[in-house]
């Protein structure tokens, strides 16, 4: 008996030690990223980073111009991909939910929330800028949205489903149209799930680079008119972290830290309302 | 018989309930019989063991309400169940009431000193059937069959008859010879008692009946198998 | 299924109300199918007005989904039929234009695990008042105190209309739930194993509810506890396999039921 027990806790150990050094593996590498980014991007802050525009190359300068524009389009990406993205989410939930419809649906969408988010670049590309002859801000924004979408739908799809069967058949128990019960009593429930999934889909987002670089391009200027190319965040990164200037490989680091800071506190945020809605 | 429940220790206590009413019947049939045995042989001795043996139903009549008060709190009877439990318990107590009777039956054997009464030979009869109807109402109780229950019903018209007749020869025996009236009331009494002990049969056989079916039988009128006296036993 | 009635010599009507009251519910030749497979068997049924009617039976024996076909909760599912009459004072609401809204206002509902809505306690039951009724703020705050009174929650929560109904107890939210569906004056009250989530004293509580509120509503019933069925209900109807087996004033079902299936079931005797 001793030496079948010996023999199991030996095994216990071995996979504890494999799973803890693996652990420690891909931590690694994500600490040496951070502290790269870190050490790196601290160097090169300073609050021009906030009040200047992007330099042309040897001059010294900021990256305003390219956080206007991110936030810009982020937030009109996001402004016009949420309500699609929750209205279809409440089909399939709500709706449709056994329907072979739904599962076509839910199916597509998967593989949009995969797809390639250069070819939704390109796709934005050829239907917007190429028709209308010039970049833009709002293809930028279109493209993010596309990107958002099946996030978004995938998510809220996913809350609303957990939103317990018994709630919906006690309100409409009572009576209460389709609509009332959806919007008055699931919304409700549901609202900290989809909230965090279109805050998520938005961290998401405010990093893509390839979709922003053939449809907003960027700006080296102030560039606050959504119809014309926009400077953005990763598309700076882009072009200042091969470049062989200094001062622009500097931003380009300090670009990074902010992004990355941003990504970082809004799942904090996420989180911390997760837990007090939970209270 | 029903299939057992699906608690088998639920199965188990309502047979140790039957096993003891059992018990207590094969006591109280004994001491009917072995009552009468030491009246006719005038054994002081076997009548003072009846009436100590009689403590002994009493103590089982309290084992079988502390069983069905434990019952009914754990188990929660229900339908069958609940009658069973409920006539066991009021068996029970009538049983014991008829050890009583056979125990009164037992008492009086010292106080009989002329042997020479005729009646005397009526009164084994007598209680050879009412031990019967204890017997086979306990059966009727074991078995749960109502129509045995019934045939017992029928028979206390059989006790009660004995009991007029003896009554009345009683009666002419204490009216003969004034000597006699002492032995004859204790007669007298010992014929009582074993009609009371049909009557309590009877009782027990309305129970089974009841447990088994669920139905009441009609309430049955107790004074109207009591001795009847014709007017003109009484004086000339 | 009067096979079995008549073979034991029971009354003929097994579906039959009592004379006293008259039938609220009368249920017809009901018929439910989940899908290809048959719930319930040609059940017929009637429910009498101001009473407690208890539906017991073994799992999967069709008393859940008896109790949904009364408001056609059912019809949200959309492999589920029902076919048959179900008439609610002569008017049979299984039909197809039967009003639903009309039929949910009438019928009630309360289910197993506590439901309630994620706002305030007020809200809660004040949820359906406004889609019946055209109620100025007064009138609606009157109903909302009537209904938690009935529910026996006012002393409760009377200083707390405005906090979250999530943050009552389990007992609390039941109660909640039936002060909810009961604000809006329906005839009838289905219950769906309404205790079977809580402790024993909360399940008390609400046993006692039921007792008051059977003046006011008809009540129907569904538990898997045979003790709580005798305890709260005036007639009893046990269903086996989809079928009503025996129905009748529930002193009787539980001191000498008929039928062998009752018998054992309710003695524990059953499986």
């Amino acid at each position: 008996m001793n030496r079948i027990v010996l023999r199991r806790k030996m095994f216990d150990w071995a996979a504890i030690a494999f799973a803890g050094f693996a652990t420690l593996f891909g931590l690694f590498w994500l600490a040496w990223i951070l502290w790269t980014t870190v050490s790196q991007g601290l160097a090169a802050l300073s609050p021009a980073i906030l009040t200047e525009m992007t330099p042309p190359p040897g001059h010294d300068g900021g990256l305003a111009n390219a956080f206007y524009g991110s936030a810009a389009m982020v937030l009109l990406g996001t402004l016009i991909g949420a309500p699609v993205g929750i209205a279809a989410g409440t089909y399939l939930a709500e709706h449709g939910r056994h329907t072979r419809l739904a599962a076509s649906v839910r199916f597509i969408n998967d593989i949009l929330l995969s797809a390639p988010s250069i070819v939704i670049g390109l796709f934005v590309y050829e239907l917007v800028v190429r028709t209308s002859g010039h970049f833009s801000g709002y293809a930028g924004a279109l493209a993010l949205a596309i990107i958002l979408i099946p996030i978004v739908t995938r998510t809220s799809d996913e809350a609303l489903r957990l939103v317990p069967n018994q709630m919906r058949e006690a309100a409409f128990a009572l009576g209460l149209p389709r609509w009332k019960v959806t919007a008055r009593i699931i919304y409700k429930a549901a609202a900290s799930g989809i909230m965090t999934g279109v805050l998520l889909a938005l961290a998401r987002i405010s990093g893509e680079t390839a979709p922003l670089l053939f449809t907003a391009l960027n700006n080296q200027f102030w560039s606050a008119d959504p119809s014309g190319p926009m400077a953005n965040v990763p598309v700076v990164i882009f072009q200042y972290a091969m470049s062989p200037y200094d001062n622009w490989r500097a931003l380009a680091w300090a670009g990074a830290l902010v992004l990355t800071a941003f990504v970082l506190a809004l799942n904090l945020l996420v989180r911390l309302a997760a837990r007090k809605g939970r209270k | 018989m029903a299939s057992g429940h699906t608690v088998k220790a639920f199965d188990d206590e309502l047979d140790e309930l039957r096993a003891t009413i059992a018990e207590m019947g094969g006591l109280a049939e004994a001491a009917i019989r072995e009552s009468m045995d030491a009246l006719v042989a005038r054994d002081d001795a076997a009548a003072a063991a009846i009436v100590e043996r009689d403590a002994r139903i009493d103590a089982l009549e309290t084992e079988v309400e502390r069983m069905a008060v434990q019952i009914i709190a754990l188990r929660a009877p229900m339908a069958d169940d609940l009658r069973d439990v409920i006539a066991a318990l009021k068996i029970a107590g009538v049983v014991e009431r008829i050890g009583d009777y056979a125990k009164n039956i037992a008492k009086r054997v010292p106080s009989l000193e002329d042997s020479r009464i005729r009646p005397i030979s009526l009164l084994p009869e007598m209680a050879r059937i009412a031990g019967e109807m204890v017997h086979n109402v306990l059966d009727a109780f074991a078995a749960r069959d109502a129509d045995k229950a019934l045939a017992v019903i029928d028979r206390d018209a059989a006790v009660d008859d004995f009991y007029n007749s003896i009554f009345r020869a009683l009666l002419t025996h204490m009216m003969e010879n004034p000597h006699n009236i002492t032995p004859a009331t204790q007669l007298l009494f010992v014929a009582r008692n074993l009609e009371r002990i049909g009557d309590h049969a009877t009782n027990v056989a309305e129970m089974v009946y009841f447990a088994r079916t669920g139905i009441h039988l009609a309430e049955r009128v107790r004074g109207a198998d009591a001795a009847r006296i014709a007017p003109g036993d009484l004086g000339a | 299924m009067n096979d079995i009635a008549t073979m034991i010599g029971a009354e003929p009507a097994a579906g039959a109300a009592d004379e006293a009251h008259p039938a609220k519910i009368a249920i017809r030749g009901l018929d439910f199918h989940y899908g290809r497979h048959r719930a319930l068997c040609d059940v017929t049924l009637s429910i009498p007005a101001g009473s407690v009617t208890a539906i017991i039976g073994p799992s999967g024996c069709g008393k859940s989904t008896l109790l949904r076909t009364i408001n056609r909760i059912y019809e949200l599912y959309p492999d589920q039929r029902a076919t048959g009459e179900i008439l609610i004072d002569g008017e049979n609401v299984l039909d197809r234009g039967y009003s639903l809204s009309e039929l949910r206002q009438r019928v009630g509902m309360v289910f197993q695990k506590p439901t309630p809505f994620a706002s305030s306690i007020r809200a809660n039951v004040g949820f359906a008042l406004g889609h019946y009724e055209r109620l100025s703020r007064s009138e609606t705050d009157d109903r909302i105190e009537d209904a938690l009174r009935q529910a026996a929650l006012w002393d409760e929560v009377k200083d707390k209309l405005g906090a979250s109904a999530l943050s009552l107890s389990g007992g609390q939210q039941q109660r909640l739930c039936i002060a909810r569906t009961i604000a809006v004056r329906p005839e009838i009250v289905l219950l769906d194993e309404p205790t079977s989530a809580l402790d024993p004293i909360s399940t008390a509580k609400i046993e006692e509810l039921i007792h008051e509120l059977r003046q006011r509503f008809t009540i129907v019933i569904v538990t898997h506890n045979m003790q709580q069925a005798a305890r709260v209900s005036q007639r009893t109807a046990f269903f086996h396999l989809g079928s009503l087996v025996e129905y009748g004033d529930t002193t009787d079902i539980f001191t000498n039921p008929k039928a062998g299936r009752t018998k054992d079931y309710i003695t524990g005797r059953y499986g």
